[in-house]
């Protein structure tokens, strides 16, 4: 049981952390029309 | 008829008019095909996550897992629980790619058309992955209808068989407007569901005493699925493989992390959004949306059991959640329960439709026909008949369920990954991906799973997705590499005027049109 909800805990931090580095790429390429704003969570 | 039906129905009829007015609002948002199919690729954040979760949260969701939880405990979770979540949290990866070309294809067929055959009159890429895109759907939207008569027969108490015809009535009227529509209805049902759900698991923790008296239960719980089967093994239900082992279950974790990771409809949902970042964002407050529905689920799943330790006979694992509610919740508790479990068969079965008769209509009909200026308005009235005609034979199909809702997924989920992996993966991120490679890793991928499956192999997902690869590499070796319009608009932030035309005439659309777009 611990070991299953260790796993889905894992899934759930891979989405913050893929979230952020492909955000982090957007912003990077200071793209307006890909969602580039200067803040990170932010895309209009 | 009892008090309890009553309140049923009365509350099922508050959410019908709740749709009713949503429906009807929507409507006046559809224009163009574009936003029938896509929402006009200008959709934001919040409606975004209402309608990814909602589609997301279908009955093998809500009734399957449950059920899978009832059956085989905790191995459940990192079949089906951690699988999905895998798949949405490696989403970000394809967001930003399928979101970033300035004119976004408008369904799944015609993106791998730009990206394979950009200069073919008529696309055979385009049209074998709508007619297999059509096969998985429609199993889907049978899925649906099957967990929609389950809750529909406990509300009303009409049989089964009879019941699942109470869906063409909500089906008419989502279906009507399109995609904003099944968006608009898509948010209320998002809402519906997780309250609904909420006040379900109370009712369990509350009939049970707590989680530590579930654990304590399942513990040691050796009570058969079905009233005289065959007992369970002592402690089976806290093991991390329960009674699958560990092969079945990886093919199970792969097949619905990989699978649905490229599954058609989450790339038409990735075109929808205003742009690549709103995409991106759009899918990890859906996860994150998403955990307190799973929790709401797992400690139901794992409740019923020490609840109700055996399921009557002839009763399958997918109406543990309905028998429970109608068992132990209050009549109001359960009637919103039982309306959520609804709202979860429609807003998936809805947006599968769409899907279904889009991959039909849009992908195989006009592409044979070939019309380099579609009639906007016919094309979405053919689309509105498509989906309603589709619907009917999704209850006809679902008169006599062959397969449990979460099983169905899984084996529709590995499907699609086994075939549209590496060209959906590689088409995006190499621009050396061409049309053989493709080719080669769809049919590979194709043949591979049927008769994995068929022949009972244990993991025939990862086997597909093995022998597609090296299939794909050798093509690509032999062959000449793809034109700059195949690849450019992934890849680009401006693409030259060559590739905008191929674009608009993929998209059967006048220049003008393309720029509005």
């Amino acid at each position: 049981m611990k070991l299953a909800l260790f796993i889905w805990v894992c899934t759930i931090a891979t989405s913050v952390v893929l979230t952020v580095i492909v955000c982090k790429i957007i912003e990077k390429s200071k793209v307006k029309r890909w969602g580039a704003t200067g803040s990170l969570f932010k895309y209009e | 008829m009892s008090e309890r039906a009553i309140i049923y129905i009365v509350i099922f009829a508050g959410y019908i008019g709740f749709m009713v007015w949503g429906v009807l609002k929507s409507l006046r948002q559809v224009e163009s095909f574009s936003d029938f199919t896509t929402g006009g690729h200008r959709m934001g954040l919040l409606l975004g996550v209402g309608t990814s979760v909602a589609t997301w949260v279908s009955v093998a969701s809500v009734m399957g897992v449950p059920g899978y939880l009832y059956r085989t405990g905790a191995a459940a979770i990192i079949g089906w629980v951690s699988g999905w979540f895998l798949c949405t949290a490696l989403f970000p990866i394809l967001t930003y790619k399928i979101r970033m070309p300035k004119v976004p294809m408008r369904t799944f067929p015609e993106l791998l058309r730009l990206r394979y055959e950009p200069h073919t009159d008529r696309s055979p890429m385009q049209i074998t992955v709508a007619l297999l895109m059509f096969v998985g759907y429609f199993i889907f939207t049978h899925l649906q209808v099957v967990g929609f008569g389950i809750v529909f027969n406990t509300i009303t108490g009409i049989p089964y068989e009879y019941a699942i015809f109470g869906f063409l009535l909500i089906l008419v009227l989502t279906c009507s407007g399109g995609f904003w529509s099944v968006a608009a209805s898509d948010t209320i049902n998002a809402i519906l569901i997780l309250f609904g759900l909420v006040v379900g698991c109370v009712t369990v923790l509350s009939a049970t005493g707590g989680v530590g008296n579930i654990m304590e239960a399942i513990a040691t719980t050796t009570a058969p699925i079905n009233e005289g089967g065959e007992p369970l093994p002592p402690g089976i239900m806290l093991t991390a493989t329960g009674s699958f082992g560990a092969g079945a279950l990886f093919s199970i974790f792969i097949s619905n992390a990989l699978g649905s990771f490229v599954a058609p409809h989450w790339i038409t949902r990735f075109m929808a959004p205003k742009n690549a970042k709103a995409a991106t964002l759009q899918m990890m407050w859906t996860l994150l949306f998403l955990v307190p529905i799973f929790i709401c689920l797992i400690i139901f799943g794992l409740g019923a059991k020490a609840l109700l330790p055996s399921l009557p006979v002839g009763k399958t694992t997918d109406y543990i959640m309905p028998l429970i509610m109608d068992q132990y919740a209050p009549p109001i508790v359960a009637a919103l329960t039982l309306v959520a479990l609804l709202a979860a068969a429609v807003s998936t079965a809805n947006s599968m439709l769409l899907h279904c008769s889009t991959s039909l209509y849009y992908d195989v009909y006009i592409a044979l026909h070939g019309r380099k200026n579609m009639d906007q308005a016919q094309a979405t009235r053919s689309l509105r008949f498509c989906v309603m005609g589709l619907g009917i034979l999704a209850v006809i199909s679902a008169i006599k369920p062959p397969l449990l809702l979460a099983m169905g997924f899984t084996y529709v989920y590995g499907a699609f990954g086994s075939v549209f992996l590496w060209a959906v993966l590689l088409g995006v991120y190499w621009k050396k991906m061409n049309r053989q490679a493709a080719y080669v890793s769809i049919l590979i991928g194709f043949v591979t799973y049927i008769s994995g499956r068929v022949t009972g192999f244990v993991n025939p997902m990862l086997l597909s997705v093995i022998l597609s690869f090296i299939g794909l590499m050798l093509a690509l070796k032999f062959s000449p590499p793809p034109p700059l319009e195949a690849y450019e608009a992934f890849f680009e932030e401006d693409v030259s005027p060559k590739t905008m035309q191929t674009i608009l005439r993929i998209r059967h659309e006048e220049e003008t049109q393309g720029e509005k777009a």
